[in-house]
């Protein structure tokens, strides 16, 4: 099997503060590899060490080929043209001029519109463009459909999907569950700098079907219990508020969805 | 064309685009020459000997100080740096882009002063062309690389009309350009002698080859040179 990134117990400290605690995985060329997790748990920082942002302390980082960046946070001079920026990021590239990008990416009839001007749809579309001057080998793409309406997202979802199918590796981070169950092949669970979950949506989706979520509506408010074992939960739960003599008004028993799945892992 | 030219060409269209430039690199310093440069050659006719020179200083400390440190925050305070660096672009294009682009804009700012102050307000042209020419380009360059300073270390905008304030005032009142700088007191002449304009003035309005004015410039210059590689070293390790 070819890798197109190969991570080997990678480390990153801030001080004294240990952020990557030694994580390891693969990425095949040409699958969605999605990163995952809250806020904090070393989802960008990963990133950044991989795409040569940030200095590591320790381990292996081994890519192959040539990689495009999609940043989160973007930005350009308010006064640039989408043409401007597509020749200046060309010409920076060394790339071949390739307006078939812009066609591709639904934002050709903007070459002569102000990034000022654009909605923020329209400039995450154009900086996916600058990431895909080039046809890099493996591209970065971090939260793609932040701040997108739901056309915006399905329309960028199905230009991440062209990507893959034309051989593309793509590095997906996120912390939109649904997103990453749309598009990704195979996901880690980042969790206070380890990898908490490594495998595919498939597998993750085979873990959520055994969980249930039991809510409870009581005269002592609403409460919610996550478990694997629905029948001797909800017993102990019962009796539980039997023994305190708290009346219960509703309960509802539902399977427990990827979401839920991903917040109990990255929550540890 | 290569990479940098064509961002510098791009830069400049820019530059035409934001009000900002415009305003601060054409607009005031030339309304300040057609209301001030009646004004100074009324009440003193012997200004007219350096109108062009007073005009121009006043027009490259404004174009430079308060015009270009803010199109650097945008680039050096804001995501557009990150996303540069994500797509290759070196760190250093921003700046060079930004100053080549406002020396043009500047320079054309002294030219048209120096056609229009003649036919005007009658005012004398500098009897050495060449050398004029020679230290108006130095202390447009000496200016830029003090808002280069600017806009580098201050992040953000609100901050840095308060700094190019603090450096803009002063360069212009203890410069000489509006009263002789040997009619101050001793400390604010000296305090004048720091800021370019100062020595812009007193390079612009000599007709010799005197090194002693170009002296100080290029000492600044230096000192400009090192502390934005420093900046810039810094910006890109964060």
């Amino acid at each position: 099997m070819s890798y197109a990134i190969e991570i080997t117990d990678l480390k990153k400290s801030y001080g004294n503060t240990e952020v990557l605690k030694g994580i390891s995985f693969h990425v095949k060329q040409g699958e969605i590899f999605g990163i995952l997790g809250i806020n904090g748990a070393g989802k960008t920082t990963t990133l950044e060490c991989i795409e040569g942002f940030r200095k590591y302390t320790s381990g292996t980082i081994k890519v192959k080929g040539k990689i495009g960046i999609q940043l989160q946070s973007a930005s350009l001079p308010s006064y640039i043209k989408v043409k401007e920026a597509v020749q200046l990021f060309t010409k920076w590239k060394k790339a071949d001029t390739d307006t078939s990008l812009l066609y591709a990416l639904g934002i050709n009839d903007l070459e002569k519109k102000l990034y000022t001007e654009l909605s923020t749809g329209q400039k995450r579309r154009l900086h996916l463009a600058l990431a895909l001057i080039g046809n890099p080998d493996v591209l970065f793409l971090d939260e793609p459909t932040a701040g997108l309406d739901v056309e915006g997202r399905i329309s960028l979802h199905n230009e991440i999907r062209k990507l893959k199918e034309k051989g593309t590796t793509i590095i997906l981070a996120s912390h939109d569950m649904s997103e990453v169950e749309t598009l990704c092949n195979r996901i880690a669970i980042l969790n206070d700098g380890v990898i908490s979950f490594l495998g595919t949506t498939g597998e993750l989706a085979s873990k959520v079907g055994k969980r249930y979520m039991i809510k409870i509506l009581s005269e002592d408010g609403e409460k919610e219990y996550s478990t694997g074992s629905i029948a001797d939960s909800l017993l102990k739960i019962l009796e539980e508020y039997k023994r305190k003599n708290i009346t219960i008004l509703d309960l509802k028993i539902n399977r427990g969805t990827l979401e839920q799945h991903f917040i109990d892992i990255a929550k540890g | 064309m290569n990479a940098l030219l064509l961002g510098i060409k791009l830069q400049f269209k820019m530059d035409i685009r934001s009000k900002t430039l415009l305003v601060t690199c054409y607009l005031v310093p030339l309304l300040f020459f057609a209301v001030m440069g009646g004004i100074f050659t009324s009440l003193m006719p012997e200004a007219k000997n350096t109108l062009i020179q007073s005009m121009t200083v006043m027009g490259v400390s404004m174009g430079a100080l308060a015009g270009v440190p803010p199109s650097i925050v945008e680039i050096y305070g804001t995501d557009i740096k990150k996303m540069y660096s994500a797509n290759g672009i070196p760190m250093y294009f921003g700046l060079v882009s930004l100053f080549v682009s406002a020396f043009i804009h500047i320079m054309v700012m002294g030219l048209i002063i120096f056609a229009a102050a003649p036919i005007i307000f009658h005012a004398s042209i500098p009897s050495n062309l060449p050398l004029y020419f020679l230290a108006l380009a130095l202390f447009i360059i000496v200016s830029l690389s003090i808002a280069c300073i600017l806009g580098l270390a201050v992040k953000s905008q609100a901050k840095l009309t308060m700094y190019s304030q603090i450096i803009f005032l002063p360069s212009i009142m203890l410069s000489g350009i509006m009263f002789p700088a040997e009619f101050l007191p001793k400390i604010l002449e000296n305090i004048g002698k720091l800021f370019p304009a100062t020595w812009g003035y007193i390079l612009l309005s000599q007709n010799n080859r005197s090194s002693s004015a170009f002296i100080p410039l290029f000492i600044i210059l230096f000192t400009a040179v090192i502390l934005n590689s420093i900046l810039l070293k810094k910006i890109r390790s964060s």
